[in-house]
């Protein structure tokens, strides 16, 4: 897997926490934890049926650890992994 | 001159806030008062009662809204009818308790004065709001009782976090959001929601209507018991962190509605209940703290409806997964955005009428009981007026059926849960044994 796609996936999930947060994706740093950019259960859930929707891959389901959720960085790279592996 | 978009004295209603009308109107009818809920500031220091009720008065003044009713337009829509002028006459009431008992007032004491608050029926049908305050020695609690009709509870916070702002600065929101289209365009978009919803409801009813505790005997009291548990900094973030290490990541919500769900069941197994399942509406706000801040009144919830076979209620783990895959599914299906759009068409209906609609799916009946997550408060201040706020929690009247709830809320850094239930319908245990078993369940015995 390489850092671009890796980088396409961080962008697109950047815009969806964006679209959550109702804030500009330009304010959203990749390296801060979601629980402190103010997401809740509702807006995880949300950002998890997105990711379903645009890689197809379930995350409920997948096993992922909570540190693999913690950041956009970290979860865009397990996205990225999981894609490759397919 | 530009004509204006809106009348200046009507605001139509959403399906959402016809539903919470009639939840209102049952409520009423069956416990003499409405759907209120009260949310209440506990201050440090006493709170002079009559700068309080004389800049709540001047405030209050300024928002006719809060003094209007529900009527219905030529066209069939139901609105909110503002009058042209608001009140200047506000219902305050102020109790001392220093005065009367001896100085180390327990909080019993308190919470009784703020359940005859809350308890109490609005004076006529033109009043929706009402202040208490009391104070005791060191510590004052302010408490604003209010109606469902023209808050929901993250609103009445903001409403309030308005009067703090005018109070400090003289600033006011220009933004404010108050008109509402009356919704009678797009009819097929309505009814392929309303099918979807009825798809929903369908699928979660059974053949026997879901497990309740019976409302109490008429002669009983009519008015509504609270118990409240307030999680302090340290307890709230192991709490955080059980839930993380249950339930997941950010998983917060679906871990207090389980351990409810297995709390609740507990008292139902204790009475020898065996028949049905819970069904649990949980009405959720997903609006971003600055849409909470420009739309401050009327309901802007909608629902989650959740189902748990009985036989899942005793596995903490199978609950928890249920819970959660039901979560995805409703936010995948949308089903919160589909009860909104579907519950305009519902607005046709007298109140009376759809109140026996909403019980057909669930055999009478139209919940186990009510939960809710507020995981973010839209009062920014540390202080209400001049006084240091120690905590702030929320003590809603349940819709009667089912007339019990519990309610997660946070507050800066504290995590209260509130029980509220029919007086008369728990006894003293059960309700004592209800908090023991969430304080278990929640892993901070």
């Amino acid at each position: 897997m390489d850092k671009d796609s890796n980088k396409v996936i961080e962008e697109s999930l950047i815009l969806e926490v964006a679209a959550i947060l109702s804030r500009d994706p330009g304010s959203i740093d990749p390296e801060i934890p979601l629980h402190e950019m103010g997401i809740d259960s509702l807006g995880f859930v949300e950002l998890l049926v997105t990711i379903e929707k645009k890689f197809n891959i379930k995350l409920m389901e997948s096993g992922l650890t909570r540190n693999d959720f913690r950041t956009i960085r970290s979860l865009s790279s397990k996205i990225g992994a999981m894609e490759y592996s397919r | 001159m530009t004509a204006l978009p809106y009348s200046r004295n009507k605001r139509y209603l959403t399906g959402i806030d016809w539903i919470i009308n009639v939840l209102n109107y049952m409520t009423l009818k069956e416990t003499g008062a409405g759907f209120m809920s009260q949310v209440v500031f506990e201050l440090n220091g006493e709170a002079d009662s009559l700068q309080t009720e004389s800049s709540l008065s001047a405030f209050m003044k300024k928002h006719p809204l809060l003094n209007g009713r529900a009527s219905r337009d030529f066209n069939l829509a139901p609105y909110w009818k503002i009058p042209a002028e608001g009140t200047g006459k506000i219902s305050f009431e102020t109790i001392h308790l220093s005065d009367s008992l001896d100085k180390d007032t327990s909080f019993d004491d308190v919470l009784t004065g703020l359940e005859k608050g809350i308890n109490r029926p609005f004076k006529n049908r033109n009043e929706h709001v009402a202040f208490h305050l009391i104070t005791k020695k060191g510590k004052s609690y302010l408490a604003m009782t209010f109606d469902h009709l023209v808050f929901d509870a993250r609103n009445a916070e903001a409403f309030l976090n308005m009067f703090q702002k005018d109070w400090e600065s003289g600033e006011y929101p220009c933004d404010l959001t108050i008109t509402e289209p009356a919704h009678l365009s797009m009819w097929m978009d309505k009814f392929k929601a309303g099918q979807r919803v009825n798809r929903a409801f369908l699928q979660i009813a059974d053949r026997v209507p879901p497990r309740v505790l019976p409302l109490p005997l008429p002669q009983a009291g009519k008015g509504f018991k609270f118990k409240i548990l307030s999680f302090k900094r340290k307890e709230a973030e192991a709490i955080t962190e059980n839930a993380f290490n249950q339930a997941g990541y950010l998983m917060l919500m679906p871990y207090a509605l389980s351990a409810s769900v297995s709390a609740l069941h507990e008292i139902f197994a204790g009475r020898g209940f065996v028949s049905g399942n819970y069904v649990i509406p949980v009405s959720i706000d997903n609006r971003k703290k600055e849409e909470v801040m420009r739309q401050v009144f009327f309901s802007n919830v909608s629902f989650f409806i959740f189902k748990v076979e009985a036989e899942l209620a005793v596995s903490f783990p199978e609950l928890l997964k249920s819970v959660k895959e039901q979560m995805y599914n409703q936010v995948k299906t949308d089903l919160p955005g589909d009860i909104c759009k579907a519950s305009l068409l519902m607005r046709i209906a007298p109140l009376p009428l759809l109140g026996s609609l909403m019980k057909i799916y669930l055999k009478g009946q139209i919940a186990s009981f009510s939960f809710s997550y507020v995981g973010e408060s839209a009062y920014e201040s540390s202080c209400f007026m001049n006084n240091k706020i120690i905590n702030m929690f929320h003590m809603p009247r349940v819709p009667v059926p089912p007339g019990i709830g519990i309610f997660f809320q946070k507050s800066k850094e504290n995590l209260n849960v509130i029980l509220s239930y029919m007086d008369g319908m728990l006894s003293g245990e059960e309700s004592g044994k209800i908090f023991d078993l969430l304080k278990f369940r929640l892993g901070v015995e």
